[in-house]
């Protein structure tokens, strides 16, 4: 990995394309500004734990009865 | 061809059925084929089943996010199009994975990454979106009809 130190305000350039600055520290917290072609997708990194374990409980959660189910959902369509 | 499953036993099913996630899904990232079931036989339903085709014991249970979520926001880039074979203007069909607790008037589905399938060329892919809007358990029901005593 490949590690810098940067002041606020400084900045951190990747491409052409992509900037990412330190805008403030206060404590453990850092805020980053990120400058970045609209097609970029920029994620905070936990999403994709989030989905992986709900994802997970999805697969597993199979205790209901399918025809109660449908029927409160339908029920809730209607209104 | 003939498809084993823990949940419907052994059924037959049409190789045009068969959708390929070539990336699989997060957390289960082998799981590149399922097939699209009814929720339960004979009745119409919202819901449907995904069930693996390599794995006989995994399903999911799916919705159309659109039913809920009316103004459910999707934009798929250019790129996005590309790895499920989408055409510039070609329609697909979005889907949720909903997951059921045990009181089941507390399902929710997760709105952050649905399921884009393209239909003609029976692609899928679970994409992530980068909004911060939705959740990862979105409540199918509206709080009153959410109780204990519904689901007993």
């Amino acid at each position: 990995m490949l590690v810098l130190t940067r002041k606020i305000g400084e900045s951190i350039k990747i491409n052409e394309d992509v900037k990412i600055t330190v805008i403030d520290v206060k404590g453990k917290n850092i805020r980053l500004g990120i400058e970045a072609p609209r097609e970029t997708k920029i994620y905070r990194e936990e999403v994709f734990l989030k989905i992986r374990e709900q994802n997970q409980t999805a697969a597993t959660s199979h205790f209901f009865d399918p025809s109660k189910v449908s029927k409160l959902i339908k029920d809730k369509i209607k209104k | 061809m003939k498809l084993e499953t823990t949940r419907f036993g052994t059924i037959d099913i049409e190789e045009k059925q068969v959708i390929e996630f070539s990336d699989g899904l997060y957390g289960f990232e082998k799981e590149s084929l399922f097939t699209f079931l009814p929720f339960n036989p004979n009745v119409e339903s919202p819901m449907e089943w995904m069930q693996s085709i390599l794995s006989p014991h995994l399903a999911f249970v799916i919705t159309d996010p659109y039913l809920y979520v009316p103004e459910y926001k999707l934009k798929l880039s250019e790129e996005d199009k590309n790895k499920v074979g989408l055409e510039l203007n070609e329609p697909f069909l979005t889907r949720s994975i909903v997951t059921i607790p045990e009181n089941y008037t507390e399902m929710t589905a997760n709105l952050v990454a649905p399921i884009v399938i393209n239909s003609n060329k029976r692609v899928a892919k679970q994409f992530v979106l980068t909004s911060m809007e939705y959740d990862t358990r979105h409540y199918l029901l509206p709080e009153e009809m959410r109780t204990e005593a519904a689901a007993r």
